[in-house]
Parts: structure tokens; sequence; C-alpha cells
């Protein structure tokens, strides 16, 4: 009786999983056709008002956007760091390197390295955070 | 729902009765819905798409 029990479970578990991956793939199936089926004006056809002819217009529309303030306010917060908390920062994300090999030009412990990089990353959250709740 | 009432509906539903189909879309209608929803709004024909997917492919479920 408890064999049978365990197996209406299993194939109930079992179906659920089974209806979950189908109505996932069909959901994916489903966008990819709408998504094709949206209409494409080519460059050409624009009315002339919706073309940003000029540079500076460009300059205008993306000067605006939240990202380039974001990014602003992080050069900010990332200015304020001591340098060789910089420098660290720098050679971890720009320059992708390892610790291992920061800590051997730097001459100091990799340990050393990713201290700075945690109490770099806690003090950008900070200033970040911050200058978020003032606006 | 007893899961040997379950049993038999889902063997029902996969050898194609309509009955049983619509016994496991209200079952599972929840996630259905769920997976329905675009932008957080419930797209009807999406939930058709997959309505109809379900009973296409349901055949091909093991019991």
């Amino acid at each position: 009786m408890n064999h049978q029990q365990d197996y209406e479970d299993e194939l109930r578990a079992r179906f659920t999983k089974w209806l979950d991956i189908v109505i996932y793939r069909a959901k994916l199936k489903y966008l990819r056709k709408t998504e094709t089926k949206l209409e494409t004006v080519s460059f050409e056809e624009l009315p002339e008002s919706s073309q940003p002819i000029y540079e500076d217009d460009l300059r205008n529309i993306f000067s605006s956007t939240d990202f380039d303030f974001e990014e602003e306010r992080l050069a900010d917060a990332f200015v304020k760091l001591p340098i060789k908390r910089q420098q660290i920062l720098t050679m971890l994300f720009v320059e992708e390197k390892r610790p291992e090999e920061i800590a051997k030009e730097l001459n100091c412990s990799a340990q050393h390295v990713y201290d700075q990089k945690y109490q770099a990353l806690k003090k950008l959250r900070i200033e970040l955070a911050k200058e978020g709740d003032g606006r | 729902m007893k899961p040997e009432e379950f049993h038999r509906i889902l063997e029902e539903a996969t050898l194609g009765s309509h009955e049983a189909l619509g016994r496991i879309f209200e079952m599972y209608a929840p996630m259905i819905n769920k997976h329905s929803q675009i932008g957080g709004k419930l797209d009807e024909d999406l939930k058709q798409y997959i309505l109809i997917h379900i009973a296409l492919n349901i055949s091909k479920f093991h019991i």
C-alpha cells in the first residue's frame, strides 16, 4: 500500500516537473514568434522628426540617461577611495588580474588584496546609498 | 484529490480524453496562469498557446 502511495506521489511530482518544462518551452516559442512579428522600419522610412541628425542631438538624448548618471556617481565615489584601493579595484575589474598576481606586483599578501577589495566595495556601496538617499 | 484518482485522470489524458485533459488544466491552472503573464499581465493568446502545447504533447508523457 505504501509503495503504491509512493509511486502515485512520485508520478505527480514527475508530471508537475514535466509540465513546468513544457509550459516554459511553449512560452519561449511564443515569445520568439511574437518577437519576429514585430514590424521593423528601415532608417530611411523614418519620419525626419524621429531622426537624430546632429551629433549634439544625440549627445542631448544620451546625456540625460540614468545610466550615465549612475556612472558619474560611481566615478565620484571611486575617487574618494584611497589611491591604493583604487589601484587594486582597477587591477581587479579593469585589468582583470587575479588577486595573487596583484599581490605579487604590490608586494603584499593575497589576503591583503581581498581585504582591500572588500573594504573598497563596502565604501562604494555606502557612498552610493548615501547619495541615493539624498535625492 | 486522491493520488490514485490523479493517476487515472493523467492516464486518460495521455490517451486523448478531452475531459481528463480539462481536469488537468483545472488542476494546474495556477501554474498555467502564472506562466501566461507578460509584464505582470495575463496574456490570453499566450495562455491559449500554452494550453494547445500541453494538449499536443501530453501523450508523450510516460506514466
